[in-house]
């Protein structure tokens, strides 16, 4: 019998794209080891890689510091919820400011990107942005086993909760 | 092991098949934009996607075959998405490319779908 309990992980990312492999990994093992439903892993570490992947690709700014800088990922989970905490100290980007694309329009005007933010939506219950003036960016995403103990989300769609301080 | 390997192969006289091993994310996606742009180079427009072997895909791979789609049509071609595998077309439904992609089982029912529209 699996024993489930709670899973923690911090992992400070170096600020390049080759290191979201392992970062995906990680997510997995949290998972397996939690007890939190493992059908759920890879679309949780889907939007995780989204919203990595967008901060390495806009966040900062200053090309020739952009491999010397990190971003900071805490996982949290047991059987009944997940939780990312991202940090990093780019450049203020609220996700909340966009907008979920229409598909249709998307393809047909050949857009490459701009989807990443609209899958972390569609994965996650929860994505909660807070920006700490001068200092970094926090985005919070959180996932439950049972999509009805989210308050005040709907079965499609996401609770954005988005701060400045 | 690289993250992705791609490998092509004519598999009809202007139906050309890209094999993709491993993994499509923000780190590889462009690998594959410059195997299709070559492709496109060539005028070559018919182009089946083997996923049968890709393990992983994020919206950043997603958006090669995106931004791909329309050239490929424009020229009378287009991008068939074959044997993707249950993870794969999970992410393809959640973004909802499944109603704009014609993602077939095999390889073999994606080439034949072009000698049917030829």
């Amino acid at each position: 019998m699996k024993i489930a309990h709670h899973a923690h992980k911090d992992i400070v990312i170096p600020n390049s794209t080759r290191h979201l492999v392992t970062v995906r990994q990680a997510v997995f093992d949290v998972i397996q080891e939690s007890g939190f439903p493992e059908h759920e892993m890879l679309r949780i570490a889907l939007a995780i890689d989204e919203a990595l992947s967008n901060i390495m690709e806009h966040a900062f700014e200053t090309e020739n510091l952009k491999a010397e800088l990190t971003i900071n990922l805490s996982l949290d989970a047991d059987e009944e919820k997940f939780e990312a905490l991202i940090l990093d100290s780019g450049k203020e980007f609220d996700p909340g400011e966009i907008e979920s694309p229409d598909i249709l329009t998307h393809v047909a005007s050949g857009q490459k990107t701009g989807l990443g933010i609209f899958l972390m939506r569609q994965v996650m219950n929860e994505v909660k942005y807070t920006f700490v003036s001068g200092f970094r960016n926090e985005l919070r995403m959180i996932k439950y086993a049972h999509d009805f103990k989210t308050k005040g989300a709907t079965n499609a769609g996401t609770q954005d909760h988005y701060q400045n301080h | 092991m690289p993250e992705l390997k791609i490998t092509t192969k004519i598999i009809d006289h202007d139906i050309t098949l890209i094999r993709l091993v491993g993994f499509l994310d923000a780190h590889t996606f462009e690998e594959l934009d410059v195997v299709i742009n070559d492709l496109f180079e060539k005028n070559i427009h018919k182009i089946v996607a083997d996923l049968s072997a890709l393990e992983y895909i994020s919206s950043a791979g997603a958006g090669v075959f995106i931004g791909a789609l329309a050239a490929a049509q424009e020229n009378s071609g287009n991008i068939i998405l074959a044997a993707a595998n249950e993870n794969i077309h999970e992410v393809f439904d959640l973004l909802g490319l499944t109603q704009i992609f014609t993602m077939t089982d095999s390889v073999e029912t994606a080439a034949k779908a072009f000698e049917c529209n030829a």
